[in-house]
């Protein structure tokens, strides 16, 4: 080794380029090539299927591009004794991600609120009178992280729910809206949100048009959010679709 | 598994759709039992005056829809602090307090200084506040005021311009701790912690900082914080924060916590000097018709503009109030 020095280094360190320091001009433009080639407003396209873990009372798997999302539902069981005696059901909703799943080792703990935002998209969906006194456990997992993580462990959520059986009022979708210069940027990659301007998130229940949840960041005028609303609540509806026929088709392949 | 017919048959047993007028009332009285027990303990009559009165336009304290509470403001309460400010919103009470202390800045942004927000919900505000109690609500409004204040994360349309607590790029930086507590809690808490948050800003002073010239080039450099020397910060591009609460089939702001037990959503915006949106949360798990949305938002634009004007009357009188004692 002694005498190799200057060569290649023994250890090895990542790139610094990692971390790039500034903004690509390319962002700034009004016309660039997304680096994964799609659209503005296109969205990635959605791998779903239920039944991925085996000891809930219900799970999915999700993969939006590179963002991998498992997650399983338990209950409804009976909730801790410590709890208040409530007449409807409690929902209980833990996010976290693996330590693999960020470029940089253990980063994705940085998202300690994303357990409340899906605590809140979901709330409002379930029938939560239709078990009483018991608890149902939703607890996701960011296999790896490529951006609108989020918006993939809310849609993700309500289709492992689905699966286990709770009653919804309807699937909720979940999508979101970076705000890159002057361009809207929809179902952001994770290079894209590290650079954006603003971002909106919207999950709704798409065939009773209801938003559950709403976040926006950044600085945004009004046309502008009507018109990141209208992207975010049109590819809701699509994901809503392709939730609903991945549940068909579980269902259909059981009873073959 | 949930089927097709299955969702049908949900929906004709709750009603065509729980956000149909007229439907609303008994819906959120039926469905948030455990809430509204929890906190406040409300009768059924207690409940239906409360909705009765928002829906004719006069509240249970006689004031409108889109009015707000007495706001009283009191800056320099805290002299460790760089700044200080307490807000009284009615019975709310709120104190936010600024510390600036040199770091080092991140290594994604070195041209800009850090914040931090933090909130604190004491336990003398509520006893459900004690232990862990308070953890849950501390973290969602600390969330939400980062959201409405910190902007996106290039760090634009943010109320705190970064690049301004930059002193040796890449090297040194002002990291700002920015610290609510709540000292009484009577609904609204977030309006009341951005409103304290914006008058502790005006209220601060950071220090001025020499740095020797002869610093070596990958050292860290030497500084020199002068002890008399103070920069006003500038507060001008700091939003204010408007919750709309909804209840029933109409929206209020400055909701006593009386009245936030009744609600069944709320949306918080942060909007700047300029009417542009910094920020919103949605609380509150019920849905929302994106139109309704909309719709609140255009209502909160036109609310912020009377806020920031009480505002900014009453920061200046309280500072001209300190500066004479």
């Amino acid at each position: 080794m002694a005498g190799k020095s200057g060569a290649t280094p023994t250890t090895y360190s990542p790139s610094p380029t990692t971390q790039n320091k500034k903004r690509p001009p390319i962002f700034n433009d009004v016309d660039w090539v997304r680096s994964d080639a799609r659209g503005f407003q296109q969205c990635r396209p959605a791998f779903l299927r239920t039944g991925a873990v085996n000891a809930a009372s219900g799970s999915a798997y999700a993969e939006f591009g590179n963002t991998k999302v498992i997650v399983s539902v338990f209950g409804p069981r009976e909730s801790k004794k410590a709890m208040m005696y409530s007449d409807v059901g409690r929902l209980n909703c833990n996010v976290s991600y693996t330590t693999f799943a960020t470029p940089v080792r253990g980063q994705g703990s940085d998202n300690k609120e994303f357990s409340s935002i899906l605590h809140k998209a979901l709330e409002g969906a379930i029938i939560l009178d239709s078990f009483p006194k018991t608890t149902v456990d939703v607890f996701a997992l960011v296999l790896e992280s490529g951006g609108s993580d989020l918006p993939v462990v809310i849609s993700c959520a309500s289709l492992a729910l689905a699966d286990a059986g709770i009653m919804m009022y309807d699937l909720v979708a979940s999508v979101s809206v970076s705000c890159l210069g002057k361009n809207l940027v929809i179902d952001p990659i994770s290079e894209e949100e590290r650079y954006q301007d603003g971002s909106v998130m919207i999950s709704c229940m798409p065939s009773r048009n209801e938003v559950t949840q709403l976040t926006v960041t950044g600085e945004w005028s009004t046309p502008k959010i009507h018109e990141a609303m209208e992207l975010c609540l049109d590819a809701c509806s699509k994901l809503g679709k392709i939730m609903r026929s991945c549940l068909k088709e579980a269902t259909s392949a059981l009873q073959e | 598994m949930i089927t097709v017919e299955k969702i049908i048959r949900e929906e004709r047993f709750t009603g065509p759709s729980r956000s149909a007028p007229g439907l609303d009332r008994e819906i959120s009285a039926l469905s948030f039992p455990a809430q509204s027990q929890g906190m406040v303990g409300l009768s059924f009559g207690e409940q239906h005056f409360i909705q009765g009165g928002i829906a004719q336009d006069l509240r249970s304290d006689g004031r409108k829809r889109l009015t707000y509470r007495p706001i009283s403001i009191e800056t320099g309460v805290i002299p460790q602090a760089n700044g200080s400010a307490r807000v009284k919103l009615g019975a709310t009470d709120v104190i936010a307090s600024v510390k600036a202390e040199l770091g080092k800045p991140s290594p994604f942004q070195p041209d800009k200084g850090k914040v931090s927000i933090y909130v604190d919900c004491s336990p003398t505000a509520a006893p459900v506040f004690e232990g862990r109690g308070g953890d849950e609500l501390s973290a969602e409004l600390s969330t939400a005021l980062q959201r409405c204040l910190l902007g996106g994360k290039s760090g634009t349309g943010a109320g705190i311009d970064l690049s301004s607590l930059s002193i040796v790029e890449g090297k040194i930086c002002w990291d700002l701790y920015i610290d609510g507590l709540v000292v009484s809690s009577d609904g609204n808490l977030l309006d009341a912690l951005g409103a304290a948050i914006k008058a502790a800003l005006s209220n601060t002073g950071i220090p001025k900082v020499q740095v020797a010239a002869s610093a070596p080039s990958d050292g860290q450099p030497e500084v020199d914080i002068s002890d008399e020397e103070f920069l006003q910060f500038d507060t001008s591009g700091v939003p204010v924060i408007v919750t709309l609460t909804k209840v029933g089939r109409h929206y209020i702001v400055d909701a006593t916590s009386e009245e936030e037990s009744q609600m069944s959503s709320a949306i918080s915006v942060s909007v700047n000097r300029q009417g542009r949106i910094c920020g919103l949360t949605k609380r509150g798990g019920a849905g929302l018709d994106p139109s309704v949305i909309l719709d609140m938002v255009s209502v909160t634009k036109h609310v912020s503009e009377q806020l920031m004007n009480k505002l900014d009357s009453e920061i200046s009188a309280a500072e001209a109030c300190e500066e004479e004692s």
